[in-house]
């Protein structure tokens, strides 16, 4: 069993120890080992078009995870008052938004957004003139977008956690007197922080990783995906095995962080509860 | 929170559920609403959309027609392929590991997604080119062995790409077993194997289903491995889709292809689930 | 001897065209007396200097350039060097078709500044008011006498130019013959080959108007038909080949490199940098024909940086940077000042300046293959079979 699990982990890793080795290649061409060599990252550093679409990536992933996961938990809430038809039209909603692939998602949301904007720009111009906005495809739909299937999985994510919440906890709460507020703010909240944390993670993940719906609606602006995505069109130099294994170094390197945090916090309550 | 609803009432459930429900409209209801209209449409002359009635896009659907069937073969022997490779590491994992090493392991498994999809997919080009293991093929005598841009190529990057998802949910269910059952199995005189088809086994099929049904979908969507591994030779319906609005500009074709590709994905998803979870005897569990 | 001071008219130069089709003047005549050889080497020391190169004021032109064009199109230097000067930074993508130019640009709001449209496109760009006419006093290194009328004639729309010559160039097909068995000369043998011995080796491009065009070669059709009957045939043919084909992709240079694919159709260019790099590689022209094309550089409309767009198409159009970048890709430019600078060796190099009956044997792209939705139709059928 474990020379199995351990094919399993050289099957899973060696595309990923091609990329940082590689990285590392003095030569243009992957495949063509032609020396040791770290200019590459640093090209990688100097290149403004790869720093450009790794910081687009990083804000589209932030406002994407923070929308979808304050929205959804707020949804999710919500959802627990409605009943009826509305509630079921809503829960198909949500099944359609996670089922729906991502290439027609990405389609679909470039051409209605472009057919809208055809309509609306110029009623715009012809109502404020020049100094109209004029709306094109950018950060805004990206995000927008991206926010959609987030907050599809992260209303699932918080409703199920909801389902298990002791209610016991709350009914106690109001029998001492708390205001509905206070006791959202102080009980349920807390129960739901794990659910809501997980959605937050997942949401910045699923935007930061995502090309294809990046691709349809990100318009001139480019996401690392979108830029990885064109260096490989380009003739892909090493320099993108650099910024790949860069972005691999700082997620290892923020997980052994959170699990050293993690592991302190969870000593501490052991050693207060032992004292 | 039954009496939330008296509290507050409508004003406050419409300011809860009031933004998630715009961005629905707008940009779930909207697009798809469009692509609907737009299926219906002609083609512009010089590509894009005229409007029109006219069914001839859907009419014209069985001319894609082998790009549906690549997905419907592949997509569920992709699934197969990922459950089977997933299971004996699942359950590795969940049964065999020590407790201590366990976390560690799991996020192992995860930390590959960190890395862009689409380099890890080149790097399988390289791997499967011709120089790489062909080439090391060539030195043992095997010769004249061709893998990328092949189904194969596809089939591999499908389940490497899906793999941490299929072993996931299988070890979530697995960790639930109790090992002293398998114990007490043993001690009743079961084989290996019987203690596993009959303990084992059921416990983890709620796992296995989930992870196959998320795995599926995303398969059937899928055009980036298709299109990279495949050569630009192996067709998905993704592919199809994408080519018709980025190279023939014929939207409303576009449009019925999408159409039709939710609409097979929901009566796969239907069958799967009828299918997989009768067999396992479930109750229809939620996705996530 | 003719007189070498004065640029050739359209008028002449279509003569002479037809003259050296016809087989009854020789290359050399040929190059000579249009100005594309070397005797515009007189030529150039006739002309007035080069045009300086203007200097820019620092952020004068902004930051970025988005330039969208072909593999293996340019030289990364050049690109360098008008950062230098201008502190632009140039953001290149690359694409393979002008059907995904074209899609791209339709559904809008691409950013691009300047991309590279091939001739048979510019029409439906105009009409489609997807591109502006040029201020060619923005550009002043381009010289209109200077380049040939045939290669220039799509660009003039209504008597305005819309996109100014980058190169011109043929479409034929490379071959590996240091693992290739026997001379290929022919369309027919190509495919035939593919489905041949050389079954898993070939590649085609993922472009409508190579892939079907070829095909259409194969039985003596014209390369731009959209004749219903003939593109069945087409269609057939390219649908039994499919399997044989190693890829269907418009960047084969490193499969090629790699020895994954023996043979591929290819642009000039990319033959002359293989050629460069592996000399068992050639470059056949089908004897049935094929394609000669010419690049354009173009700005379209709504451009977010059209100052920047204007001096770096005007940067490029510098004969000496030209000359650089005929030398980089390996494609023949249409203007006689930049081939003054060109090393004789690459004037003489048949792959740039294939052998007379070849070059008669081949069409310009025809803009309606470009929006025949039947074509489009063909592609995405064999793409999908």
């Amino acid at each position: 069993m474990r020379w199995y699990a351990g094919a399993i982990y050289v099957f899973l890793y060696l595309p990923i120890a091609l990329i940082v080795i590689f990285s590392f290649n003095a030569g243009r061409y992957a495949m063509d080992w032609q020396g040791f060599s770290i200019e590459w990252y640093f090209k990688a550093f100097a290149n403004p078009f790869a720093m450009k679409a790794l910081r687009t990536s990083l804000v589209v992933a932030l406002w994407t995870a923070v929308l979808a996961t304050i929205i959804g938990t707020l949804a999710a809430l919500g959802l627990e008052r409605v009943r009826g038809w509305l509630r079921q039209a809503f829960d198909a909603l949500i099944y359609i938004a996670i089922m729906v692939p991502g290439v027609v998602i990405g389609i679909a949301t470039l051409i209605a957004f472009v057919t809208v904007f055809d309509l609306v720009n110029p009623a715009l111009a012809a109502l404020v003139g020049d100094a109209a906005p004029r709306l094109a495809m950018g950060l805004p739909t990206v995000i927008g977008a991206h926010v959609l299937f987030n907050l599809a999985v992260v209303i699932l994510i918080v409703r199920s956690r909801l389902a298990g919440l002791d209610r016991t906890l709350i009914e106690a709460s109001e029998d001492l007197y708390a205001t509905p507020f206070a006791t959202f703010r102080q009980v349920v909240l807390p129960l739901l922080a794990p659910a809501i944390l997980a959605s937050f993670l997942l949401s910045f993940t699923f935007s930061f990783e995502d090309f294809i719906i990046a691709f349809f609606v990100a318009g001139p602006d480019s996401t690392l995906p979108i830029y990885i995505f064109s260096s490989i069109r380009r003739g892909i130099t090493p320099e993108v095995n650099a910024i790949g294994t860069v972005v691999l170094v700082v997620s290892l390197t923020l997980l052994i962080a959170a699990q050293f945090l993690l592991r302190e916090r969870g000593g501490n309550r052991r050693r207060g509860a032992a004292a | 929170m039954a009496t939330a609803a008296e509290r507050g009432g409508k004003g406050v459930t419409a300011l809860l559920v009031g933004p998630a429900a715009t961005f629905f409209l707008l940009l779930l209801v909207l697009p798809l609403t469009v692509v609907v209209l737009y299926s219906f449409g002609e083609r512009a002359p010089a590509g894009g959309y005229a409007p029109a009635f006219t069914f001839d896009n859907y009419l014209n659907l069985a001319s894609r027609g082998q790009a549906f069937l690549n997905t419907l073969m592949m997509a569920p022997l992709g699934t197969l392929l990922c459950a089977v490779v997933a299971y004996p590491m699942a359950y590795y994992l969940a049964v065999k590991a020590s407790p201590k090493w366990r976390t560690l392991l799991l996020v192992l498994i995860i930390v590959p997604f960190w890395t862009s999809q689409l380099l890890r997919i080149y790097a399988w080009l390289l791997i499967l080119g011709s120089k790489g293991v062909p080439a090391y093929l060539e030195m043992i005598g095997i010769e004249g062995v061709r893998l990328v841009n092949t189904r194969f190529a596809v089939l591999v990057g499908m389940v490497y790409g899906y793999l941490p998802l299929m072993i996931f949910p299988i070890y979530v269910s697995l960790e639930r077993l109790d090992k002293r059952l398998l114990e007490a199995s043993a001690d009743l005189g079961a084989s290996p194997v019987r203690t596993f088809l009959q303990v084992t086994l059921p416990v983890s099929l709620p796992g296995v289903a989930t992870g196959s049904l998320l795995v599926f979908i995303l398969l059937m969507g899928e055009f980036i491995i298709p299109a990279l591994l495949g050569g630009g030779k192996v067709f998905f319906i993704g592919n199809a889709l994408v080519d018709l609005f980025l190279q023939s500009r014929n939207w409303p074709f576009g449009a019925a292809v999408a159409v039709s590709m939710v609409l097979v994905m929901l009566a796969s998803i239907v069958v799967y689930m009828r299918f997989v979870l009768a067999r396992g005897g479930m109750r229809q569990e939620p996705v996530v | 001897m003719s007189d070498d001071s004065k640029p050739i008219s359209s008028k002449d130069f279509i003569h002479e065209l037809m003259r050296y089709r016809r087989g009854s003047v020789s290359r050399r005549h040929f190059l000579g007396v249009t100005g594309l050889g070397l005797a515009t080497a007189v030529l150039g020391n006739a002309m007035p200097g080069l045009r300086p190169r203007k200097a820019w004021a620092a952020g004068e032109l902004g930051d970025t350039l988005n330039f969208t064009t072909w593999p293996n199109y340019f030289d990364q230097a050049n690109l360098d060097q008008f950062t230098k000067d201008t502190g632009v930074n140039i953001n290149v993508t690359v694409f393979g078709s002008n059907e995904e130019m074209l899609a791209k640009l339709q559904a809008g709001g691409t950013g691009w500044d300047v991309f590279v449209p091939t001739n048979y496109t510019i029409s439906t760009y105009q009409s489609l008011d997807l591109i502006e006419a040029l201020d060619l006093a923005r550009i002043p290194n381009f010289v209109e006498a200077d380049h040939d009328a045939r290669f220039i004639g799509e660009a003039k729309i209504g008597g305005a130019i819309y996109a100014v010559p980058k190169d011109w160039g043929t479409t034929g097909y490379v071959v590996n013959t240091a693992k290739v068995k026997g001379a290929m000369t022919t369309w027919k043998e190509f495919w035939d080959r593919t489905r041949g011995d050389l079954s898993g080796l070939v590649m085609v491009h993922d472009y409508q108007l190579t892939t079907i065009g070829n095909a259409l070669k194969y039985f003596g059709y014209s390369f731009n038909s959209i004749d219903p009957k003939e593109l069945a045939d087409a269609e057939k043919l390219l649908i039994e080949c499919k399997p044989h084909l190693f890829a269907i992709n418009s960047d084969y240079q490193p499969a090629i490199r790699a020895g994954d694919a023996l043979v591929s159709v290819a642009w000039t260019g990319d033959a002359t940098q293989l050629k460069r790099d592996i000399p068992e590689i050639e470059y056949v022209l089908g004897r049935e024909g094929g394609e000669i094309w010419t690049d354009f550089y173009a700005i379209p409309k709504g451009a977010s940086n059209p100052a920047a767009a204007y001096a770096f198409i005007n940067f490029m159009l510098d004969p000496a940077v030209n000359a650089r970048e005929v030398q980089a890709h390996g494609y023949p430019s249409t203007d006689s000042r930049t081939n003054a600078l060109v090393p004789k060796e690459m004037l003489d190099n048949p792959i740039l300046y294939p052998a007379q009956e070849l070059l008669s044997a081949l069409e310009f792209g025809a803009a309606a293959t470009l929006t025949d939705p039947l074509r489009a139709e063909i592609m995405a059928r064999f793409k999908s079979a």
